[in-house]
This record gives structure tokens, sequence and C-alpha cells, in this order.
């Protein structure tokens, strides 16, 4: 699904080189749930922006879903990005002044489905998530869980491969994190595959494999068994 | 794709109210200013008779004194001496010609509670009404004799008769003016040219009132109907009507149509050998070139338009200028806010020419709002300017064509004023941007 090799990221300025990545190596399974983890500085996000193609790497190699992203242009980039990927923020990053219909119809606009089948994704995806009877409601008079399963249905709605997802419970509570969470395992136990960064360790031992990241490098592939009663857990949820 | 940014940019209007309407105003202020402006100009320098423009043409040569001329000097008057009016309506050049002079007289009206009033209007040839397309409501122009001889008839506009003898038809009937009786052979319906092309040398001004009478030339010289326009006299002229009549004094404009554009070269050869002929018969000592002029050079000549109508568009596209500087920065504002919007909308798969379409639609739209409001204005503006004189009122007015130029100058000027901003906020790295949510 996604395989970088021997990838590196450097930040230029006039004065200084900054290694954000260097000898990167990862391959990840289509249907896995990966966990990203690492200090502070350690070249995480940078990972998951290069990943999710909102920027660009010095050099190495980097194949998407079989397709090789090396040199693509702006535009096309970015309908790989609408095909292929959903993202989910810590922020959030609902557009305020839409509705949680029109935001989730935003990734779909690009996709150029027509006015019917947009719709029915829409719905379905908002269905999904427990949230289908609040489509005309706007992001500010939702709970930040809630708004965070926008996210989630907006990231569904386009059917992508992988989802993308930066800290998604970093700002919840406990009881809205976990909720959060065991929606993610059950949209990756239906057949997305998922990679989260996260600081929470308790988040990263529910996965079946965690990638530590220390300066700009896979150190150590955690690799385990799949957790059987998390996504029995999941899928009654 | 439109449609949807069309949406989004209508619903971006109401994202900062406050900051909208500043936008929409400057950008609404500048267009108004700058349109009300441009449509007087646009109606002063109008074509007033499309049809034939380029075939109707006024003759200039120089009949001046040699005395104080130097090569190179402009002619001594853009009118002719009663001479060279007669001959020139005595020719076979051209389809038609004719002569006219300004005259007014007093009107004694049958209808004594109207009490006696001052009627202005032309002198001129019969062919007068054919060659500038008057309109008539009753009757005709008078028959060919009555320029021969000099027959007392008149032709009067819609007002006057309206005046004199209500809605009633008052061909046939007479009017007393200047202690003649006058038989009206035709009445002219309401014909706002503009500009007053025919009769611009001695008129006020080129976007006044219609003439209110017409008599034929030869009547108006046998009757010595006092002449209203400006007269040039050098050199000697002997005492009496007589006197005036075969002096050099320049006081009659000409006119000519040719059968077609193509027919200017022959006018002119014709022009080129009745100065020749007239130079042996010992006039017209003065070598400056003969010179012919069609509707719209003529009224380039005479500077209908003049400068400073030309110079009050330039200030107020200035003035747009400033606006649209405004509009720069209140744009820049508008969208630096944006810039988490450019960020998901770029993660969620839009290209850097998508979210470029988008911003650049939504400055349209306001550019279209900005340009209604705009019409308003500069409606408004003209209105004004309207009550201050009856010539403004007549130039101060929209057409069609003015309307449409509000609009594209209005999203012409939006869309320009866009390209920065719009440019900007393609530039955020959607990276960046998500982070720092």
């Amino acid at each position: 699904m996604l395989r970088m090799k021997n990838l590196s990221k450097v930040y230029r300025t006039h004065m200084i080189e900054t290694h954000a990545l260097r000898g990167f190596e990862i391959d990840v399974k289509q249907g896995e749930f990966v966990t990203v983890t690492g200090p502070s500085g350690s070249g995480k996000t940078s990972f998951l922006n290069i990943a999710g193609l909102l920027e660009e790497f010095t050099d190495g190699e980097y194949v998407l879903d079989g397709v090789n992203v090396k040199g693509m242009d702006d535009n096309a980039r970015s309908r790989l990005r609408n095909e292929k990927l959903g993202f989910i923020f810590q922020g959030f990053n609902l557009i305020p002044d839409l509705s949680l219909f029109d935001n989730v119809d935003v990734p779909l606009r690009y996709r150029g489905f027509n006015a019917a089948e947009r719709k029915e994704r829409i719905e379905d995806a908002l269905a999904k998530v427990g949230l289908a009877s609040r489509m005309k409601h706007y992001p500010a008079e939702l709970s930040g869980g809630q708004q965070q399963r926008v996210a989630i249905a907006r990231a569904l709605a386009g059917s992508p491969k992988l989802l993308l997802a930066d800290e998604p419970t970093g700002n919840l509570d406990t009881q809205m994190a976990r909720g959060v969470m065991e929606l993610l395992e059950e949209i990756n136990a239906a057949g997305t595959t998922i990679l989260m960064v996260t600081h929470d360790p308790e988040l990263a031992v529910r996965t079946q494999r965690n990638v530590h990241i220390i300066d700009g490098q896979v150190s150590d592939l955690v690799r385990k068994s799949p957790s059987l009663s998390t996504v029995g857990h999941a899928a009654q949820a | 794709m439109f449609q949807y940014y069309f949406l989004l940019g209508l619903r971006s209007l109401r994202r900062n109210p406050a900051l909208t309407a500043l936008m929409v105003l400057t950008l609404a202020i500048g267009v108004a200013a700058s349109i009300s402006t441009l449509t007087i100009l646009h109606v002063m320098s109008g074509n007033p008779i499309p049809t034939k423009s380029d075939r109707l043409f006024v003759p200039q040569f120089d009949n001046g004194p040699i005395e104080s001329y130097k090569v190179g000097d402009k002619p001594n008057d853009d009118q002719m001496s009663y001479r060279d009016a007669v001959n020139f309506l005595n020719s076979k050049a051209g389809e038609r010609r004719t002569a006219l002079f300004g005259i007014s007289m007093p009107l004694e009206p049958e209808r004594k509670d109207l009490g006696v009033f001052v009627v202005r209007g032309i002198a001129t040839g019969g062919d007068y009404f054919n060659m500038f397309e008057a309109p008539f409501l009753h009757g005709q122009g008078w028959a060919p004799e009555a320029d021969q001889r000099g027959g007392n008839v008149t032709v009067i506009n819609r007002k006057l008769s309206e005046k004199l003898f209500g809605d009633a038809d008052p061909v046939g009937r007479r009017v007393r003016m200047g202690g003649f009786d006058y038989q009206i052979v035709g009445v002219l319906d309401t014909w706002s040219v503009i500009p007053r092309y025919q009769h611009l040398i001695g008129a006020e001004t080129a976007f006044g009132d219609e003439e209110d009478m017409y008599i034929p030339f030869a009547t108006a010289i046998n009757n010595q109907v006092g002449r209203n326009g400006s007269t040039g006299c050098q050199g000697n002229v002997e005492p009496g009507f007589q006197g005036f009549l075969d002096s050099e004094c320049t006081w009659i404009q000409v006119w000519f149509e040719t059968a077609t554009p193509g027919d200017r070269a022959a006018l002119q050869s014709y022009l080129d050998s009745y100065t020749a002929e007239q130079r042996k018969l010992g006039r017209l000592k003065r070598n400056t070139p003969n010179k012919l002029y069609n509707v719209m050079e003529w009224l380039e000549f005479q500077k209908v338009v003049d400068n400073d109508n030309k110079l009050a568009v330039w200030l107020s596209f200035g003035f747009l200028l400033l606006c649209l500087v405004n509009t720069i920065g209140l744009l820049l504002a508008k969208f630096s806010v944006r810039a988490s919007e450019v960020g998901i909308r770029r993660a969620l798969g839009a290209s850097r020419r998508e979210i470029f379409t988008q911003f650049l639609i939504e400055t349209t739209v306001v550019g279209l709002v900005g340009g209604l409001l705009g019409l308003l204005l500069a409606v408004g503006a003209l209105a004004l300017i309207s009550l201050q004189s009856k010539a403004l009122a007549t130039v101060a007015q929209m057409d069609w064509v003015m309307l449409l130029t509000t609009f594209v100058l209005a999203v012409l000027a939006a869309v320009l004023a866009g390209l920065l901003p719009t440019w900007r906020a393609c530039q955020v790295t959607p990276a960046l941007q998500l982070k720092s949510q």
C-alpha cells in the first residue's frame, strides 16, 4: 500500500540544512493499522506530510498503492491525494462556515462525482459516524468528539485506500478519544489501511504495528499479532 | 465546479459582512465615478447619424485677407461667405447640399394670452430635412420653389406647434414672425440628436434644445431676418445689407451629402477647382489647403468633446485605480484569514489551480455585487449631474452599452484586484497550515 525506500527530506535555509528524514524505509501492507510514535522533532510529521503528498521529499523512492509519486506535478499529486487518501487531523480542520453536509462534500467535489452520488456518499459517511441526523448543523454546534467524527466521515466519503491520522485524539477527553479510536478500528476492520501518528503509548499498543521514529529514521519496528479482543470490541461498538 | 465556486463566493460575502461591505462599497464608488464620467463622454462623442456620417461633409477653405497671413496659418474661419454659400447651393456637387445660419425672430401668436415671445431657428435649404433625416410629425419640408423664390413658409418643431395650436395639425395655418406671415408646411416630431452636429457654430452648446423653426434660406435673405450666430468680417464691408452680402464676411455653414463615402475624393476635387476658379477672379488670396470634414471629423475639429471632459474621465479612472489598490488590501486581509481553509482544501484534493479558480470566482462575485451597487450609484450621480443644466441632462443618459461596460469594468476591476491576493492564497503550504491548527 505504502512503500518508502531510502527516502530523505532536507529543509534548507541559506544558513543551515536540516535533515528531517534520512534513509527512511517503511512498507505498510494493505489493511494494516500502523501507529507512528517518536519524540518531538523526530520527523513524524515530515513523514506524514510526505506520505500524504502534502510535501515533496528530497531523495529516495515513494510508491503509494502502486504509483511512484516521484516527480509528479501539483495536479497529479492533488488528484492522487483526493482518490487514495483520507486525512484526519488533531484540530479536526472542518471549514467553519460550511454545514456538516457541505464539509463532507468538499473532497467529493474535487473528485467530480455527480450530485446524486455525492449525496449518497455524504449520507452514508455521516451515518457511519452516527451523525446522519445533524447534516444541516455547523461545526461550531458540535462537541469536539462529534467534530472529529465529521472529519472522519469526510475522510471516508471518498472511499480512500489509506487513512492518515495525525494525533486524531489529541484534542479530545478520554471518553471521546476512546469513541474515536473505536471508530477508527472499526474502519480498519472494514478494510481501510490506517497510518496514525500519536504520542499516546496506550493507543500505540492497541494497534497491530507500531513504527518508532528517532532522528528521521525508523529505529524500531514493533510487530504484534492482531489484538483480537480490540477488533472484536470495535465490531460490537 | 463553476457553480460550486460561485455559491461558495456568495456564501463568502456573508462570512465577514463589514469587510465585504467595505470592499463592495470601495469598488462601487470607483466604478460609479468612472462610469458616470465615461457615460457623459460616451454620449457626447457618440455618432449622431450613424447611417450617413461618412457621407455628410462640411467644406472649409480660407477667404481671409492676405495681410498678416503666414504660411501654415489655420483658416480664418470655419464658416462661409454668402457668395460662396450661394455658389455651392447652385452647384451640382454631391447628391444634396444645403446652407444654413442661425436666426431668431419675435413670434406674435394668434392666441393673445401667450404674448409675444422670441423663437430661434435656422434658415436653410429644403434638402436639409432629407439630408439630416428630420422626423416629420405633420406635413413635410418646403418645395424647391420656396428655396428659389424665397416663399414665406416654415417648418416648426412639435413643442412650438403644441404651444401655439395644441394637439391640432397646424399645416396650412399661418404664424407671424418678425413682421411676416409664414405658412406652416410641416411640423417636426421630437428630434433628439446628440450632439447637434448640423448647426455647431454659433450655437451655445452642441447639447442644447432643438431649433424652434426653419425657414428657407432665400426667404431669410429677402426678409433680412435677424441673424443669431457668429459672424467674422475682415477686409472692406460696403454699407447696407447688400454690402454685407457681397463682403467676405463669413457667417454661413454649408453641408454636402454624397451618394457614397467614396465620393469624397470627387467632392474634394470640386472644392479645389472651385477655389482655383475663385482665385482667378482675384479672391481667396491665401494658400491654405481646402478641407472636407465628415460628421465625426467635424465634431472632433469643433472640439465638441473638450479636453476637460477627457480629463474628467482620466481623473475618475485614477480614482478607480485608487479604489482598486484599496480593494487589493481588503482582499489580502480577507484571504489571509482563509489560509487554513486553503490548507484543508489542498489536503482534500484541490490543486493549486482549483484554489486559484475558487478565489478568483469569489472576487468576481464581489465585483458583480460592486458593479450592481456601482450602477445604482452611477445612475444616481447622473441624475444629480442632470439637475445642473439642460445640456448636461441631454448627455447624462445611460444606455445599454454603458450598462454592460459597468459590469465588465466592475468584474475586471475586481478580478484585477483579486489576482495578487488569490495568488498569495494559492501559495499556502497545506502541511504547515494544517499543523498550526
